[in-house]
């Protein structure tokens, strides 16, 4: 039934969990699935002009270097499954909103994703992308936990 | 990977598309699903004593109708898909307690359900 799942991952524990059972489930399914990890973009403050560009340079590519180690994972494990894996680095201060938009250009149809991430408060609420995606998502979203 | 679905259904229309949705993911992964439909207790009110012990029958009996109603639909469904199906009726005024509660009692491992039932306003916000 479904064909191509979405693993947004923020490089958290519990994402990685959600990424191994996303894996597990696709491969289960004979779906393919595509990686995703978006990282925050990088404002000079206009206040502190002294700020050098090459701190936001090297910012940016630390960034990149961490986005590629998560989807770098992903790719491990959908490679060990056998199932067919790509993956995709956005940059982007609204997680939920490149989550929802590569899932609806990629054509997936399903998003599956942990309850909680970096800014969650385990077992106690939802954290607050994988709310934001539930609520905007029109595609259907399978909350790990 | 997954085994058994809990589908919880209010009978409204966005959760009878989840049942058509649910049943046909446990038909392609070869689940069983379990449905729940979830209703109110009734609650006595101290003042006007006469006309609640009527009220509360009525209302009783109206819930378990609607329940059966929702529940009969899942179970249509699963059995024209041919997925072993099992259906429970709880009352609750906390849906989602006893939701969660019946998916751990009885073993489920994946509970799929609408993202708006009957309180939801639709494409605002996430259901209750």
């Amino acid at each position: 039934m479904f064909k191509h799942i979405l693993l947004p991952t923020d490089g958290s524990e519990l994402s990685a969990a959600a990424i191994k059972q996303g894996v597990r489930f696709a491969e289960s399914i004979g779906a393919k699935v595509t990686g995703l990890c978006v990282m925050p973009l990088q404002h000079p403050f206009l206040y502190e002009t002294e700020i050098p560009m090459d701190a936001l340079e090297h910012a940016a590519k630390r960034y990149k270097e961490l986005a590629d180690t998560y989807l770098a994972a992903i790719e491990k494990e959908a490679g060990e499954a056998g199932v067919a894996c790509n993956v995709v680095y956005e940059k982007n201060d609204s997680p939920y909103q490149a989550i929802i938009r590569v899932a609806e250009q990629k054509g997936c149809d399903l998003i599956m994703m942990a309850s909680h991430g970096r800014r969650g408060v385990g077992a106690l609420l939802l954290g607050s992308e994988t709310q934001r995606v539930l609520t905007h998502s029109k595609i259907p979203v399978l909350v790990y936990r | 990977m997954f085994k058994h679905i809990l589908l919880p259904t209010d009978g409204s229309n966005l959760s009878q598309v989840a049942i058509q949705k649910g049943v046909q993911l446990a038909k392609s992964i070869k689940a069983k699903i379990t449905g729940i439909s979830v209703m109110p207790e009734q609650k006595y009110y101290l003042y006007q004593t006469d006309i609640i012990v009527q009220v509360r029958e009525e209302t009783v009996k109206q819930h378990k109708l609607q329940a059966h109603r929702n529940l009969s639909a899942i179970e249509k469904a699963a059995q024209e898909t041919g997925v072993p199906c099992e259906t429970v009726c709880e009352i609750s005024d906390h849906p989602y307690e006893t939701i969660i509660r019946a998916a751990e009692k009885r073993g489920c491992d994946l509970i799929m359900m609408a993202s708006h039932g009957q309180r939801g306003v639709k494409g605002l916000l996430l259901g209750s």
